[in-house]
């Protein structure tokens, strides 16, 4: 909302007469309009923010100040009303200069050329969220923006029409512009790159991420231009070479997020040779399958930027134990850690990882193959655990799980545990696992046989479109509503089969194999896993379906996504609102 | 520490009442606190000429129930929901509307941010799910619109009707 404070000054200017005479009470309809704008801060709901302008003249201009600085469009009925107004030739307040900010985040399908024409009046923008909205062409963008000269944020990200001619006529006209996101912007070239880049110098958030025909000339004109850049997502801009990483080490001094993912022509080189000494504002780095990467970037990074707080190594297959150890340098600074696939790396290194980042929230392991219940032992200790990924960790068992909630710690602060296609896992530890955490609000058991049946699996969410049949078939992810679901199932047939039991004895143990399988039983539950095999046995690759991926999926819609929404909120600040400042 | 709290700091209220507070209650003014900082060891009364005695005497209250509170960042907080006032807050705030308004303008004046949000926060509660009517009956607030005035503000702020 509006950031502007009333001046006491003022205030005391037009409250001293009415005070000194001390008779006169202060009254509502004598509260100078600054405290009137500060009660309507928390007049929180539109509808009685609207009652509010018609309450009386003085009210009015308060609240549609309000009302306008961020219009609240939900729907298509209030966007097309609001057009409506503006197109009035007689308004009883200058509407479209009241519109600062727009965010057509939940009205991406609506939003065309035209719309934007008829908002081109709104010249007194700051702030444009028109991610995805994927109809828009130039046309529309040109007229809105040619007189957006207070523009601060823009978001155009996923509009795949979009042009370069866009991006100059931003370069041009938005001086004061401090975040951009033309990420998916395909047609974004080097051209338009630097037309930003040499004009908006208080550029702090750039993203650019799968705009792949970019080169190493945008990053370097970037990091010589814009010193107060604070993030650079370069995500899958494949062409990037370590030549652009040195000029971004060397200029941007502040930067605290830097995306390089699939930047995939990355060696050591970009870290070893040119990230200073100290680089210590450092907070998030990406390098995601940059797969040329060693243990010789880790131990530069862990000694220049010591405060790091999220690391993503994914599908850095060079890293070793060693690197870990490394890494752990970073001590209690380190709150999420990427190492899927990183299949070198063994329970050595992460139970040194264990025993030094203790503020370890995030860990993900996935495919790292070798690590047993060693690794989940240590981890259990870990006090601010809020998520952890292991899967494909095939050799882990149910003794890791019980070691996970034995000594009460993570049980609760767990939120999501993903334990996809480790077979071994059977019903009775991850119902314990379940009933224990209670926080928990997702669980993926994707592939592990235990849980591959119909009777489990009408808890789970439905599988991707994208899914084959294979796929769906071993497709077993619970979250919210599901994973309670999971558990009240898993629960009654406990009992139910505890009190049968007692009242048929143990010895007809046969009548419960027939009847809904979840049991404590180890003879009854070695039977169904044999069984179950039999149907997900070649669990292949192209199999992993929900996989970390699963979970990666909802990570790049965050990112990409760049407006409010972080529907998993685990990433905390790292959620990175472009238009945070 | 023993020996700033027993620091005292005199406030003359509007009438020229004179008030004896804990320079640690006075502080939580910034008003008052940028004042004693300025002027030094001092015995002089701060005269407060906006501020008349019974506004001043809960102001009073106010902070020194929360005297020991953290410093609040300066930072607006719009997140704040108006719903979350403690008790003690609520029935500070169980007042005549002339003394709310009074005390928004006291806590404005003295530079008091905690203050000002709860006093606010209060009136915004007051004005939750009314109509415009009502909203007036309860401000006694004159409707200062022509008919004509107010169906054209209703219309051209339609649009947020929608949800």
């Amino acid at each position: 909302m509006s950031s502007e404070k009333p001046l006491p000054e003022q205030v005391i200017k037009q409250t001293l007469p009415s005070q000194a005479s001390q008779n006169s009470v202060a009254k509502a309809a004598t509260i100078p309009s600054e405290l009137i704008l500060q009660i309507f801060k928390y007049v929180t709901s539109t509808a009685d923010l609207k009652s509010c302008i018609l309450v009386c003249k003085s009210w009015c201009r308060c609240g549609v100040e309000l009302l306008w600085h961020k219009p609240v469009l939900n729907v298509r009925e209030s966007l097309i009303k609001l057009l409506v107004t503006l197109s009035r030739s007689t308004q009883t307040f200058p509407y479209a200069l009241l519109i600062r900010r727009l965010n057509f985040t939940f009205l991406i399908e609506h939003v065309s050329d035209d719309t934007l024409k008829r908002l081109s009046s709104c010249e007194r923008l700051e702030r444009l969220t028109l991610g995805g909205c994927r109809r828009l062409t130039d046309n529309g963008l040109l007229k809105l923006l040619d007189k957006a000269d207070g523009l601060v944020a823009l978001d155009v990200s996923d509009i795949e029409n979009l042009t370069d001619a866009v991006v100059e006529l931003v370069g041009e006209r938005c001086r004061r512009l401090q975040g951009l996101n033309v990420s998916l912007c395909k047609k974004v070239s080097d051209k338009g790159i630097l037309a930003v880049a040499s004009k908006c110098r208080s550029l702090r958030r750039i993203k650019l991420s799968s705009c792949d025909i970019i080169t190493d000339q945008s990053v370097v004109i970037l990091a010589k231009n814009c010193p107060h850049l604070l993030e650079l997502d370069l995500t899958n801009c494949d062409q990037i070479t370590n030549k652009a990483i040195q000029p971004v080490f060397e200029n941007c001094t502040q930067l605290r997020e830097l995306r390089l993912a699939c930047c995939t022509k990355l060696t050591d080189e970009s870290f070893t040779k040119t990230m200073p000494s100290l680089y210590e504002q450092l907070r998030i780095l990406d390098l995601t399958s940059c797969a040329l990467i060693t243990d010789q970037t880790l131990l530069k990074i862990a000694h220049s930027a010591p405060k790091l707080r999220n690391l993503v190594l994914a599908k850095c297959g060079n890293i070793t134990d060693e690197g870990v150890y490394h890494i752990t340098r970073l001590g209690k600074h380190l709150h999420y850690l990427h190492l899927g696939h990183c299949s070198r790396i063994t329970d050595h290194s992460i139970t040194h990882l264990a025993r030094h980042c203790t503020r370890l929230r995030y860990l993900d392991l996935a495919c790292c193959t070798q690590l047993t219940d060693a690794s989940v032992f240590e981890l259990s200790h870990l006090p601010k655990l809020r998520r952890i990924g292991l899967v494909k960790c095939a050799l882990i068992t149910d003794q890791a799980i019980y070691a996970l909630i034995e000594n009460r710690v993570v049980q609760h602060t767990l939120e999501r545990v993903h334990l996809s296609y480790c077979v071994n896992l059977t019903v009775p530890a991850v119902l314990e696992l379940v009933n224990s955490c209670f926080r928990l609000t997702h669980l993926s058991l994707t592939g592990v046989p235990a849980f591959l049946r119909p009777e489990v699996q009408r808890f789970c969410r439905q599988a991707p479109k994208e899914f084959t049949p294979h796929q769906r078939q071993v497709f077993c992810v619970f979250s919210g509503k599901g994973v309670k679901d999971l558990k009240q199932y898993l629960n009654n047939t406990v009992i139910t089969q505890q009190r049968n039991r007692i009242t048929n004895g143990v010895g007809n143990i046969n009548d419960q194999v027939v009847g809904p399988v979840a049991a404590v039983n180890a003879e009854i539950e070695e039977s169904v896993v044999s069984e179950a095999e039999g149907v997900g046995g070649d669990i292949s690759e192209g199999g992993e379906g929900e996989n970390e991926n699963g979970h990666n999926q909802d990570d790049n819609r965050s990112r990409n996504r760049v407006s409010d929404r972080n529907p998993e909120g685990e990433d905390g600040d790292v959620g990175n609102a472009l238009l945070d400042f | 520490m023993s020996s700033n709290e027993q620091k005292k700091v005199k406030l003359t209220s509007s009438e020229g009442t004179e008030f004896q507070v804990e320079r640690s209650v006075a502080e939580r003014s910034v008003l008052l606190k940028n004042m004693l900082e300025d002027v030094g060891e001092n015995d002089m009364a701060i005269p407060l000429p906006n501020v008349t005695g019974p506004i001043l005497t809960k102001v009073i209250d106010y902070c020194t129930h929360h005297r020991n509170d953290p410093i609040q960042n300066h930072d607006d907080d719009p997140k704040k929901s108006s719903e979350d006032i403690d008790d003690w807050d609520a029935e500070f705030c169980k007042v005549d509307q002339g003394t709310l308004f009074e005390l928004i303008l006291a806590a404005n004046y003295l530079d008091i941010k905690p203050l000002l949000d709860l006093t606010c926060k209060t009136v915004a509660n007051m004005i939750k799910n009314k109509s415009p009517e009502e909203i007036r009956a309860t401000f006694n607030i004159a409707n200062d619109f022509t008919p004509e005035e107010e169906e054209q503000v209703r219309k051209e702020n339609e649009w947020c009707e929608e949800r």
